[in-house]
């Protein structure tokens, strides 16, 4: 048996053996169609093989990351289609609902199913022409961006609308910096954003946040404190497990706990920035609190809107987070922290943290030089050497 | 000064790969086909000193560094120079040379016994045993006119199903005692560190005079000199450190000792994909075809010198790296799996939890060269952090080389660290970059 090449087999593969960087380049620049070949490493996984340094690989890719967070989104998402259905038969027969849970399910899976659907086609239309254009493999970041946009819209939102926000989102957020992996803003938030600044009537207000409410006022928690009815806010208990109005994914707390378990489970997240937030945002809240600046218990406002939502799975982006360690506690305080000044002090928007985490993506890079000065000084100091610069 | 420290290395990983060595001692008759790879040098530029048809001896040199001609690099047997293969651009792929039957592998070299170190130097330079000696930074063959701030002998490996070095140095204690005051001479009488594992007999080592012992416990990288240099007596971009693998501070030992020039080695042969696992004696630049062939579980393998971490992979030459102390042998990946990314994964390693592989901590896994995955920007940015046991910012420093952005390489401590470094990096990657490749050519900018 001999494995190794014979003398006349040498030249043909000489020029691949020794320049195999330049015979491969980095990101398959001989791919023809991104399409198909997303489609065929999407059914089966590729059949590259190492050819740096290292010859063995971690088994874990983009792919299986996305698919992890997708499972840890289930629990809530699976919630959301319940409760999108049973607030809508909770508010049509008065509280007197007498529809089953499956009734429920069925209802808010089909308003769900559209969203979702046009999501992935708007955005995925873009990221493929992208990936044309450049000559790389499609990047997987769009399936959980993809699958977090119809979770944080309000059931009845219009598809068209979802479609103009995604490729926004996906366009200016992300394409025009270079793809998944340089963008700087979330942007999954970043669809939510356009819809909440270009389309303010159809997510914000106390009419959309429950499906079919034509006229009828079911307000969020968070709506009753901004218009000065703290004590109409359901109990803790309520706000926990989620039967309360809100976006399809953000209320069941319990969902999102389970979410975040699986997340820092498999080290897919990272606990620095969900820790931090947490922390931020509970001291704020506190303080306030105690001050009688607002009336809502430190832990109530943590299980309102959108914050525990936007703690898990948002602020956790680790592209759009900052990168250092360091940073990351930094940028998770003050995460913690604006989401709560602007939902206390700002009459305007009764939810901070889409705003709070959106300006934090913008201020994680200026963290980040910050904290790779310091340790940069410290190191210079350390090894007692002025040399650099 | 201490003589006993203890260093706890915590960030790291061990990669549980099947086929660890087994205490064996392989039968390897020597072969007649022999390979000198000036490739084996990190950025060597050989000049050739003998033609295809000249006759050479132990210790004949083959070439020489075009930038230090003292630097010479000779024939580890007798025999004949068959072929100089070139590859691309002409550059020298090796020196073939076919050994006379029944030579020895060592020769009897007549010299005055050096009373100080510009004599060590010179004659380590003249019978080709200066490149054995490696410096920090960069990995490469020192300049005999620099003293180092201190020398390094790593005394244990940590890599993947990495060699026993009582094993390995069986019956070259003695040697090794003798070649550390030849390199003390040689240094300048620069402070040696013996770096060595904690809790296991080191029996080749303890009896060591004049030296600093240092123990390390943890994962890999607790056995690369890098991370032991960074612990002990971190460098900066004048410094200079050199360090010596124990094998090569007995063969100078040995030369000094015995006035015998020998070439000889022990290494692993290690792998999943070999049927009997053990130690072999060789003589650099053997052809191993002969001890590979009939061991293999099956042709779809790849052969790497050195670790699957750092390794190289032979494919034309069958021969071991001069620096390289074991043969490593895995299949060949690329099988297509479907849906692979939904799969539970009960058998596949990964640093994370997303596989259900944690459910088996112990398992020892058969990895292959599949790569898993496609190439994508960094998007997860602490795994790296995670195996990294430097105070330095792994992912801004390997940033920093991608875009090789001297400045900013140098402030976050390029001197400090060298590709197998960042192995672990590399392995873990999600992205599946290629660090190590990025680190070596970034390096080659500075």
């Amino acid at each position: 048996m001999n494995i190794f090449l014979e003398q006349s087999r040498r030249d043909k593969t000489r020029e691949a053996q020794l320049t195999p960087h330049k015979a491969k380049p980095q990101y398959g620049a001989k791919r023809s169609n991104a399409l198909i070949d997303a489609i065929d490493t999407f059914l089966r996984t590729p059949a590259t093989v190492t050819d740096g340094r290292c010859h063995v690989r971690d088994a874990v890719d983009m792919k299986r990351i996305m698919i992890t967070v997708m499972i840890a989104l289930a629990p809530a998402l699976v919630f959301g289609w319940w409760n999108v259905g049973f607030q809508h038969f909770d508010m049509i027969y008065n509280g007197g609902s007498i529809a089953t849970r499956w009734q429920c399910l069925w209802y808010g899976f089909l308003k769900w199913l559209p969203l979702v659907i046009v999501t992935y086609v708007s955005g995925l239309a873009v990221e493929v022409l992208f990936a044309q254009i450049r000559k790389e493999e499609v990047a997987e970041g769009f399936f959980v961006t993809g699958f977090l946009i119809p979770m944080i819209m309000p059931p009845d939102v219009p598809l068209w609308i979802v479609a103009v926000a995604t490729v926004f989102a996906v366009l200016f957020g992300k394409e025009v910096f270079g793809g998944t992996g340089y963008n700087f803003l979330n942007p999954a938030l970043l669809a939510r954003a356009f819809v909440f600044f270009a389309y303010p009537s159809v997510i914000s207000g106390d009419q959309v946040w429950v499906s079919g409410a034509d006229a009828v006022t079911c307000a969020t928690p968070l709506s009753f404190v901004m218009n000065g009815h703290p004590e109409a806010v359901p109990f803790t208990w309520n706000l926990f497990i989620g039967t309360i109005p809100g976006c399809i994914g953000e209320t069941c707390k319990l969902a999102i706990l389970l979410g975040a378990a699986i997340l820092l489970f498999t080290q897919v997240a990272d606990w620095r920035i969900m820790l931090s937030v947490f922390t931020g945002g509970y001291l704020t809240a506190a303080i306030f609190h105690v001050t009688g600046l607002c009336p809502v218990e430190a832990h109530d406002q943590l299980l309102m809107g959108g914050f525990m939502f936007g703690a898990v799975f948002m602020a956790t982006d680790p592209v759009t987070a900052a990168h250092t360690r360091d940073g990351k506690y930094i940028y998770g305080l003050l995460i913690g922290i604006l989401a709560i000044l602007i939902r206390t002090l700002n009459k305007g928007y009764p939810e901070g943290m889409m705003l709070a985490i959106l300006l934090m993506n913008i201020f994680a890079p200026l963290i980040d030089y910050c904290v790779i000065q310091t340790h940069i000084k410290r190191r210079q100091k350390a090894i007692g050497n002025n040399d650099y610069n | 000064m201490k003589n006993r420290e203890t260093y706890k290395i915590e960030k790291g990983l061990d990669l549980r790969m099947a086929g660890a060595a087994t205490e064996n001692i392989l039968d390897f008759v020597l072969p007649d086909r022999f390979y000198v790879r000036p490739g084996d040098f990190r950025w060597l530029m050989p000049k050739l000193l003998v033609q295809v048809g000249d006759r050479v001896n132990v210790g004949a040199p083959l070439f020489c560094d075009k930038r230090d001609e003292r630097v010479l690099f000779v024939s580890p047997v007798t025999g004949t120079v068959r072929d100089i293969v070139r590859g691309e651009k002409r550059v020298i792929e090796a020196v073939v040379i076919d050994r006379d039957p029944d030579a020895q592998t060592e020769a009897a070299v007549e010299f005055e016994m050096p009373a100080d170190g510009d004599t060590v130097r010179k004659q380590l330079l003249q019978y080709g045993l200066w490149p054995c000696l490696r410096q920090r930074p960069f990995s490469v063959i020192p300049n005999p006119d620099i003293r180092p701030k201190s020398v390094f002998i790593p005394c244990f490996d940590s890599n993947p199903l990495a060699p026993d070095f009582n094993i390995l140095m069986r019956g070259k204690e003695e040697d090794f005692r003798h070649g550390i005051q030849m390199l003390r001479l040689a240094s300048g009488n620069a402070p040696t560190h013996l770096c060595m594992k904690e809790g296991v007999d080191n029996q080749s080592f303890e009896s060591t005079e004049n030296v600093e012992k240092h123990y390390f416990s943890g994962p890999h990288p607790a056995g690369n000199v890098g991370t032991q240099i960074h612990r002990i007596d971190p460098i900066d971009k004048d410094d200079v450190v050199w360090y010596v693998d124990p094998q090569e501070v007995a063969r100078i030992g040995r030369f000094f000792l015995e006035h015998r020039l020998d070439f000889s080695k022990t290494a692993a042969l290690t792998g999943p994909a070999i049927k009997n696992t053990g130690y072999f004696n060789t003589v650099y630049g053997a052809d191993l075809s002969a001890l590979l062939s009939d061991n293999l579980a099956h042709e779809n393998v790849r052969v790497i010198s050195g670790s699957v971490l750092s390794g190289s992979k032979l494919e034309m030459f069958p021969v071991l790296g001069f620096h390289d102390l074991q043969i490593t042998v895995i299949d060949e990946g690329g099988k297509r799996e479907v849906l692979g990314w939904l799969l539970p994964g009960f058998k596949k390693w990964s640093l994370s939890r997303t596989f259900l592989a944690w459910l088996t901590p112990k398992r020892t896994y058969n990895v292959n060269t599949s790569l898993h995955g496609g190439r994508r920007a960094v998007m997860m940015t602490d795994v790296y952090d995670k195996v990294f046991p430097f105070d330095l910012m792994p992912l801004q420093l390997l940033k920093a080389c991608e875009i090789k952005d001297i400045e900013q390489m140098e402030a976050l401590g390029i001197y400090e660290v060298d590709s197998e470094d960042f192995a672990l990096c590399e392995l873990v990657c999600p992205s599946k970059k290629e660090w190590q490749r990025i680190v070596e050519e970034a390096m080659l900018e500075l």
